[in-house]
């Protein structure tokens, strides 16, 4: 009932005209900017922060959370129309929802993600409502040592997880770790890594190495591309609605979507691309015509479309309750909080329930004004592919360098910016994920934190991370999961060679 | 035209460049003065990231020359290109603070556009005004945000403020 009662101050919270406002301007630009092609939720996020800097916090996350989901809705217009996903959670999605609209059926693809993802995100939302202050209860058993085990988990999981080669996720991980220890040692005040520049001494934003890698990197990635490839858009034609058919064959996988992805989404292991992978096996198991699967099967689209977005309402219960972001998206997120002095866990829950129950209950509302704006509107959305690509990048650099340039009023944020750019550049090239990078920036500083703490608790006695139970589990799960697929690997070797490359090149920045 | 040889080498550098990184944080730690008198200071996290840097550098070399790489056939890449876009941005931010925000990023725009393939100039260079113009009016008068508006115009419109 208390969760409720939150809940209901949220609404009081966020149903004011002035936070209603702020709640449609988001979805509205998070929608307008995750269409565009070449930008993913993680990167419409980040690229928005300075459109919140006037606002004072509650107002700004439920901008945030407006933006969040708004990135995830054009998203798939995206991957649908164009064949062009801006994150790993819509890679599925644009298998089949791209076969329909070769096939003239884009209406329909476009309809049933919208549903799907309002559906999805309507029963997702209210059980983050429930989980979350779970969560914060299970939060408060922890000390140190089991927060250090768990962000160890979710770097774990960040990295191994996805991507197609362990050692190069590795390597975009400790680049991330090795970018988050520049500054000053927030225990000792000892500078590291700041080779006498005093811009540094605050440390590498993550923002700035979020937009170098997402925007900067993936431009010029796309430059040097696009001489050799070519984009089909399709248009709309033939009815707009869906049929009695495709109604039936969508509702099972909205709901069974639904059930993979909050789940899968709250626990660390890398937001939506596992649960949209399931749901997609799961469909094709189920559907009565699996023959027609990767040639447009409606089910192909409604499943991991409703699984993307319900993983993306559970990555923000992790996020809100323990502070720990378990996808590029939520790392950016947290970036956020930390820009408004504020840091998630049960503490805010205490502190600020205006801001996280009003931005809770912004997401309710969000959901359906994207309902209304994805429907009717999906014509006008679908005239923003079709911006001449040199217009379209030159402005995304330049909203980039704008972004970089605000965090802190300073041209170094801008040469870090290009600096990150180029690696990023590289790092596409030789088909390095980028996400590991942005999560092990954030938690690195966090995780070393907490495990400092915990051996000044233990007075330096280091078993604490193995003799408490929790943290004892969690780290026995990260080991598997470093492990276990090397293991798998080593014994199929001679069976599987070249598989990892077959994959690599429909793998987009994330 | 960029041949597996050629990825095979950058996979090297990839390699080889975190292997430095590890070596010049390892060093650097070095040479910093321990303060404070924690049970872990603040050298142990560097130690071991510069650790794990070297492990994986090694690996990625390894791999460069023995193992699986990405796009082992070759990759086309118009290096022509990347050239352009990186300049423009080294152009923004080397005459941002004397230029401010306007022009310079009305270069950065019509670099960018010209590297995809925009060949219309002046209509580039335009648009890259009118939305320059747009987003400094935008961020420094509706958001309360500080784009530069650069030193040349600040000195031309008030020169008694030495």
């Amino acid at each position: 009932m208390d969760t409720l009662a939150a809940l209901g101050h949220g609404f009081l919270v966020a149903l004011t005209p002035y936070n209603l406002l702020w709640s449609a301007i988001g979805v509205t630009v998070g929608t307008a900017v995750g269409v565009l092609p070449g930008i993913g939720p993680a990167l419409t996020v980040a690229l928005l922060l300075p459109v919140t800097y006037g606002l004072e916090p509650t107002s700004a996350f439920i901008m945030f959370a407006g933006i969040y989901y708004g990135a995830m809705y054009g998203g798939s217009t995206t991957s649908i129309l164009l064949n062009a996903p801006g994150e790993s959670g819509s890679i599925v999605t644009a298998i089949d929802g791209h076969a329909m609209a070769r096939q003239g059926r884009g209406a329909q693809a476009l309809a049933t993600a919208a549903i799907g993802s309002f559906i999805a995100g309507t029963i997702a939302t209210a059980a983050l409502t429930f989980v979350a202050p779970l969560m914060v209860k299970l939060a408060l058993l922890f000390g140190p040592a089991e927060y250090f085990a768990l962000m160890v988990l979710a770097l774990t999981t960040v990295t191994a997880v996805l991507g197609s080669s362990l050692a190069r996720g590795l390597a975009s991980l400790f680049l991330g770790l090795a970018l988050g220890l520049v500054g000053i040692d927030m225990q000792t005040g000892q500078a590291r890594l700041a080779f006498g520049v005093p811009e540094l001494l605050d440390g590498i934003d993550t923002v700035v190495v979020a937009v170098g890698l997402f925007a900067v990197g993936e431009t010029l990635y796309v430059a040097s591309r696009h001489r050799f490839e070519t984009e089909e858009i399709y248009a709309l034609k033939g009815s707009k609605w869906m049929s009695r058919e495709d109604w039936s064959r969508s509702w099972k996988p909205w709901l069974r979507g639904t059930l993979l992805g909050f789940p899968i989404g709250t626990l660390p292991a890398g937001g939506s691309e596992i649960p949209t992978f399931l749901s997609y096996l799961v469909e094709k198991r189920l559907a009565k015509k699996p023959e027609e699967f990767g040639k447009g099967a409606i089910e192909a689209v409604a499943g991991p479309e409703a699984a993307n977005n319900a993983s993306a309402a559970g990555v923000l219960a992790p996020l809100l309750s323990l502070g720990l972001p378990t996808s590029a998206t939520a790392a950016i997120m947290l970036a956020a909080f930390q820009q408004y002095g504020l840091q998630p866990g049960p503490t805010l829950f205490d502190n600020n329930p205006e801001l996280v129950w009003g931005m809770i209950a912004s997401l309710y509302i969000g959901n359906v004004l994207l309902l209304v704006l994805n429907l009717p509107l999906v014509g006008f959305w679908v005239k923003l592919l079709l911006i001449p690509r040199p217009w379209l990048y030159a402005g995304i650099l330049v909203f980039s360098s704008l972004g970089a340039y605000t965090l802190n009023n300073n041209v170094i944020d801008l040469v870090i910016l290009w600096v990150i750019g180029l690696v990023g550049f590289g790092m596409r090239v030789l088909n390095v994920p980028v996400a590991p990078c942005v999560v092990g920036l954030i938690l690195g500083p966090l995780a070393e934190q907490q495990f400092r703490r915990a051996l000044a608790i233990s007075q330096g006695d280091p078993s604490v991370f193995l003799t408490h139970p929790i943290s004892a589990a969690l780290l026995i799960v990260a080991v598997l999961l470093v492990i276990g697929p090397m293991v798998l690997r080593y014994r199929s070797n001679g069976a599987g060679k070249g598989d990892s490359a077959s994959r690599s090149d429909t793998h987009p920045a994330t | 035209m960029t041949t597996g040889r050629s990825m095979r080498a950058g996979e090297a550098v990839l390699g080889g460049g975190l292997i430095a990184l590890g070596g010049l944080i390892a060093v650097e730690t070095m040479l910093t003065p321990s303060v404070g008198r924690a049970v872990v200071g603040p050298a142990l996290f560097p130690y071991l990231i510069s650790g794990g840097l070297v492990l994986v550098g090694l690996s990625l070399l390894r791999e460069a020359f023995a193992g699986a790489i990405a796009h082992a056939e070759g990759l086309e890449l118009d290096l022509w290109a990347v050239a352009l876009v990186a300049a423009g941005l080294a152009v923004q931010f080397l005459l941002l603070d004397t230029l401010g925000w306007i022009p310079s990023t009305t270069i950065l725009f019509a670099a960018v556009a010209r590297a995809f393939g925009g060949r219309r100039l002046m209509v580039n260079l335009a648009i890259g005004l009118a939305l320059a113009a747009f987003t400094f009016v935008a961020f420094n008068y509706g958001l309360g945000l500080n784009l530069p508006e650069g030193s040349i115009v600040e000195r031309l419109t008030s020169p008694d403020a030495e």
